[in-house]
């Protein structure tokens, strides 16, 4: 996320934007987000439908030793101007693979080589 | 005659195997020799992965590289005499905490989490401007305790505005409650910072330069 929030400047550049999910509750979100002094939004997706619609599956046992539910996993998920998701990638997100895939997302909606 | 023929075949074979191990054996000196890391240079100082030049610390301080991502590039550790955790540890981390592009902004959210997970509480007990390299910087200066845990440790950061980005060094020193700080090694960190230079552009450099071109 902190790496997400440094990178804001040149998701501007690449007319791109960031939101975060979570199945936390928003209370929980606001604080998360302010104490790492997030400046883009947190989503809170507490039934976990959106994990699910875009798969985002953990790759732990469903349940935790103390009962915690495991259900869903980090997953860092791409779409497009149109609507279509172009990059699904499991796990901590890797930033310049990430702005790379943009520019060139980017360029290709431009029409530039 | 035949047993002859045999001996010699088995010598031919032997030959032939010799043959192989040594041409394998130069493949794998001339193919896959690992350049080294740190590579010394006239002027005393050393370039590192041909990414950064910087006079290193003795010896007896070793390497940390990190090659993989995480949460700093490369770094030196000094394990010390002396009770745990008598070490030092300076490195050069080019994702400091927190998003600001602002030295000020950065420094104050930087405070509130470095060494967090630690226990120690931490304070700032000075804070300068400063330029290396004639780059805009802030220069804190911490010291924190953790009685329950019978540590404390003293710092020294560099937060140093690179292009749009700002980057870090950072010098800490572990000692138990009843340990003596020791000055020599914050020498070898200051060395180290003063002599940093970057020998490529970095990814972010590239990328905006990319971004310029392509008019965004």
């Amino acid at each position: 996320m902190e790496a997400h929030n440094r990178d804001l400047y040149l998701y501007k550049r690449l007319n791109a934007r960031v939101l975060g999910v979570s199945m936390d509750d928003p209370m929980t979100n606001k604080f998360f987000a302010e104490s790492l002094a997030l400046e883009f939004p947190i989503v809170s997706n507490v039934l976990g439908w959106m994990a699910k619609s875009y798969g985002s599956y953990s790759d732990k046992p469903p349940f935790g030793p103390d009962g915690s539910i495991n259900t869903f996993g980090r997953r860092t998920v791409v779409i497009d101007k149109k609507g279509i998701v172009r990059h699904l990638k499991n796990g901590s997100p890797d930033n310049e693979e990430i702005l790379q895939l943009l520019l060139k997302l980017e360029k290709e909606f431009r029409g530039l080589k | 005659m035949k047993q002859k023929m045999k001996f010699t075949g088995i010598l031919g074979t032997a030959a032939a195997v010799v043959a192989m191990i040594g041409i394998l054996a130069g493949c794998a000196t001339m193919g896959e020799k690992a350049k080294p890391t740190m590579v010394p240079t006239e002027r005393g100082t050393v370039l590192f992965l041909d990414k950064y030049e910087f006079k290193r610390p003795p010896q007896n301080w070793a390497l940390m590289k990190n090659l993989e991502g995480g949460d700093f590039e490369l770094g030196f550790m000094l394990i010390e005499r002396g009770a745990f955790p008598s070490q030092t540890t300076f490195m050069y981390d080019d994702q400091p905490y927190g998003g600001s592009q602002d030295l000020e902004t950065r420094a104050k959210y930087y405070c509130t989490r470095f060494l967090f997970n630690s226990g120690i509480d931490l304070r700032v007990t000075k804070q300068e401007k400063v330029t290396l390299d004639g780059k805009d910087a802030i220069a804190l200066s911490l010291e924190g305790e953790n009685p329950n845990r019978d540590e404390k440790a003293k710092s020294k950061v560099y937060l140093v505005k690179k292009g749009n980005r700002i980057i870090s060094f950072v010098c800490t020193q572990w000692r138990p409650m009843n340990g003596t700080y020791a000055q020599e090694p914050f020498d070898y960190f200051e060395t180290f910072v003063q002599s940093f230079k970057f020998l490529k552009k970095d990814f972010y450099e590239t990328l905006e330069e990319d971004l310029t071109k392509a008019g965004l």
